[in-house]
């Protein structure tokens, strides 16, 4: 089933491109009407998973990553349509699609650990879901403000200039993404401590329980993404930190993001291996 | 009916005769007027801007008409016929359609693909369609070439990329700031490239212009003129600080913006870029101000570098139009041609349509005794009839290929219906050898 989004997806990607390319504004609102059904679709996925093993499904890795596409698609319509600035699908409709392949390829079963039964875990998990998300777009957009912004400092403005949105609103989408998901990094962080903290009274046989503290790999970086994500914030509005800095910082900060996602969750951690 | 365009452009007449032979300095509505009135045109259009004077006019005689409007541009502008009619060009038909076409299209301006052209040949057309003078050709033929002007601007990049250094550097302020809408602009030293590009900056929606020069009379004017107010040349460094884009252009032989004056301004915790555009020559600003994080320097030159690769990438669009205009005429052909079959298919509905009344009428006594609506029904079916007799050959008739292959088809109909009067309701002129009017002849 996680098929059908997949196709919607991709194929919204091609439109995103040709629009990218040729600049028509008919094929732009197309592009933009199947990013809306794919979102629709996979909503719909999403609530059928959901009705069918009684959560979200983002227990298992695979599902949590149909989760966080969706959340993605999410975010990005939400940035498109407030600034009515289409040329980043074609950054982001790719990524999407990309990651919509390990659901459908590892399907992966629902399987809960009872520990986590409890709606804390479901909060905590759907905030950090979001913030990643956000961080992914915040990323993107980053990366494509200092490449922009390059190339009108030093002179080249070829086709990438002339198609890529300007400074001002990449740091506008920016802005907004940073601060979107460093609100739900919050919300996802202190959920996990009271969580975690309640959760070593009622289950102290647990390992993974036991193993959670500000020295485990996952927790640690976490905190430091909060650390980091905090700082971005604060400086915008006090060190005057936007454009190129505040672009710098969320692209470094979707590296330590994709790290705890990745290897840490892997291969480092004690703390969050639950299957 | 024939389309026949007479004019001069930039491309064949010199500016002087040009505008000896401007139309839009005297009342265009007035002459369109006029041309219907004294000439054997029955449509006319008259397009006058600076880089052209064209007649568009529907004829049934182009030969003979052609000759009255060359004597009508003499009398009206007052100038012997040997002065412009060397530089004039005729298309008539086919040509005619191409040539209005890649007007609209901005492929013969000046400067390819300048947009106020369209706008141009809509407001040409409007003058005479108030004023009645234009009619069936023509406002099919215009309301094409205004559809055909907005397909070249979306389907090419014929317009785009600016092609003036004011232009250019408007553009890139926008690629920097988005909408300008409450940007500050700071312009040092007063000219005529400092002017235009303030006044673009503020139609682009720069809300504040800040003026400076060493002479405060140059400040006072510019500001006067671009809406914007005079800071003292001494708050050289205040107005750096508050603005967003800074435009110089001063006569001064020593850079006046260096890297410690810039950067002690601006300060060290702008958030915001500074968009400097230096179109002084010698240049007014040190090259390493475009070191500074968060300065953008654009000197004249650069912006020139832009505008000639802006130019050449629209020669290249050139062709993509090109390809857009010829299938655009050869659509307007196919329509023209069909209309000239209208005269035939009226005369050949006529023709059923009396038979099927006269068929009726004598069947009069024996329908006498049906009830009204088995009465209408046999009414309605005859008519179903003959319109479903009709629909293929009508089809047919509108969709054939050139004159000649019509001439012959609507020769065979008249002949094999005997249709002998000609129908025409609406005003359409004989035209030389036209296939309506061959029977007329005989």
């Amino acid at each position: 089933m996680t098929v059908i989004p997949l196709v919607l997806y991709a194929v919204a990607a091609v439109v995103y491109a040709v629009h990218f390319a040729r600049r028509q504004p008919q094929i732009g609102r197309a592009a933009t009407t199947l990013l809306l059904l794919a979102a629709l679709v996979h909503t719909f996925v999403i609530g059928m998973q959901t009705m069918e093993v009684g959560h979200v499904p983002f227990a298992n890795p695979s599902r949590a990553v149909s989760t966080f596409v969706w959340l993605l698609a999410l975010s990005y319509l939400y940035l498109e349509m407030s600034t009515d600035e289409r040329a980043m699908g074609v950054l982001i409709l790719p990524i999407l699609a990309g990651l919509q392949l390990v659901p459908v390829l590892y399907p992966g079963v629902e399987s809960l650990d009872p520990v986590l039964d409890s709606p804390w875990f479901w909060v905590h998990v759907a905030s950090l879901l979001f913030a990643y998300a956000s961080f992914a777009l915040a990323g993107v957009l980053g990366l494509t403000y200092v490449l922009q912004f390059t190339q009108i400092k030093t002179k080249h403005l070829g086709y990438l200039y002339t198609r890529l949105p300007s400074l001002q609103v990449l740091d506008v989408m920016n802005s907004r993404a940073v601060t979107i998901g460093w609100a739900f990094l919050t919300v996802g962080v202190i959920v996990g401590i009271v969580w975690a903290t309640q959760a070593r009274v009622t289950a102290p046989d647990d390992p993974n329980v036991q193993a959670m503290a500000l020295g485990d790999p996952k927790i640690f970086v976490a905190v430091l993404t909060w650390l980091v994500y905090s700082f971005a914030v604060l400086a915008r509005r006090s060190l005057g930190w936007a454009g190129r800095r505040a672009a710098w910082l969320s692209a470094v900060g979707f590296v330590i993001v994709l790290l705890n996602f990745l290897p840490i969750s892997y291969f480092v951690t004690t703390s969050h291996t639950f299957d | 009916m024939h389309l026949l365009l007479l004019g001069v452009s930039h491309r064949t007449a010199p500016l002087d005769l040009r505008e000896r032979l401007d139309f839009s300095s005297r009342d265009v509505g007035a002459a369109v007027e006029a041309l219907v009135t004294q000439s054997s045109s029955a449509e006319s259009v008259v397009l006058s801007t600076c880089n052209r004077s064209e007649i568009y006019v529907a004829s049934g005689d182009p030969g003979q008409t052609r000759e009255e409007l060359v004597r009508f541009l003499g009398q009206y502008h007052d100038i012997p016929a040997d002065a412009f009619v060397p530089h004039l060009f005729t298309f008539e038909d086919t040509a005619a359609v191409d040539h209005l076409f890649r007007v609209a299209a901005g492929l013969d301006s000046l400067v390819v693909g300048e947009p106020q052209i369209l706008g141009q040949v809509k407001d040409a057309f409007n003058t005479a369609a108030e004023r009645r003078c234009s009619g069936p050709l023509l406002n099919r033929l215009f309301h094409w070439s205004f559809a055909v002007g907005k397909r070249v601007r979306a389907e090419t990049a014929l317009g785009e990329g600016a092609i003036s250094v004011s232009f250019a550097a408007v553009t890139l302020a926008r690629k920097i700031f988005g909408r300008l809408a409450g940007r500050r602009v700071l312009v040092i030293g007063a000219g005529e490239t400092s002017t235009l590009t303030a006044q673009h900056l503020r139609t682009h929606g720069a809300s504040e212009i800040a003026v400076t020069s060493r002479t405060l009379a140059h400040a006072e004017a510019l500001a006067t003129e671009v809406g914007g107010h005079v800071v003292p040349w001494d708050d050289l460094q205040a107005g750096l600080a508050s603005a967003d884009i800074v435009v110089t252009a001063t006569g001064s032989q020593r850079p006046i913006l260096t890297r410690p004056l810039v950067e002690s301004a601006i300060g060290r915790h702008r958030s915001g870029p500074l968009f400097i555009i230096d179109i002084a020559v010698p240049r007014d600003v040190d090259a390493s101000v475009g070191e500074i994080e968060q300065v953008f320097l654009y000197n004249v030159d650069d912006l020139q570098g832009i505008v000639r690769e802006n130019l050449s990438r629209r020669e290249a669009e050139v062709t993509r139009a090109e390809v857009i205009i010829r299938e655009e005429v050869a659509r307007f052909t196919s329509w023209y041609r069909s209309r000239a079959a209208i005269p035939t298919v009226v005369a050949l509905r006529q023709r059923f349509d009396s038979i099927r009344r006269s068929e009726l009428q004598r069947l009069e006594g024996k329908l006498a005794g049906l009830p009204p609506d088995a009465k209408a029904r046999v009414d309605e079916v005859t008519r179903i009839i003959v319109e479903k007799l009709l629909l293929e050959p009508t089809e047919q008739l509108k969709a054939l290929p050139d004159e000649e292959t019509q001439m012959v088809y609507t020769e065979a109909v008249r002949r094999l219906f005997g249709l002998r009067d000609d129908p025409v309701t609406e005003p359409v002129r004989p035209s030389a050898g036209g296939p309506d009017t061959e029977e007329d002849a005989g």
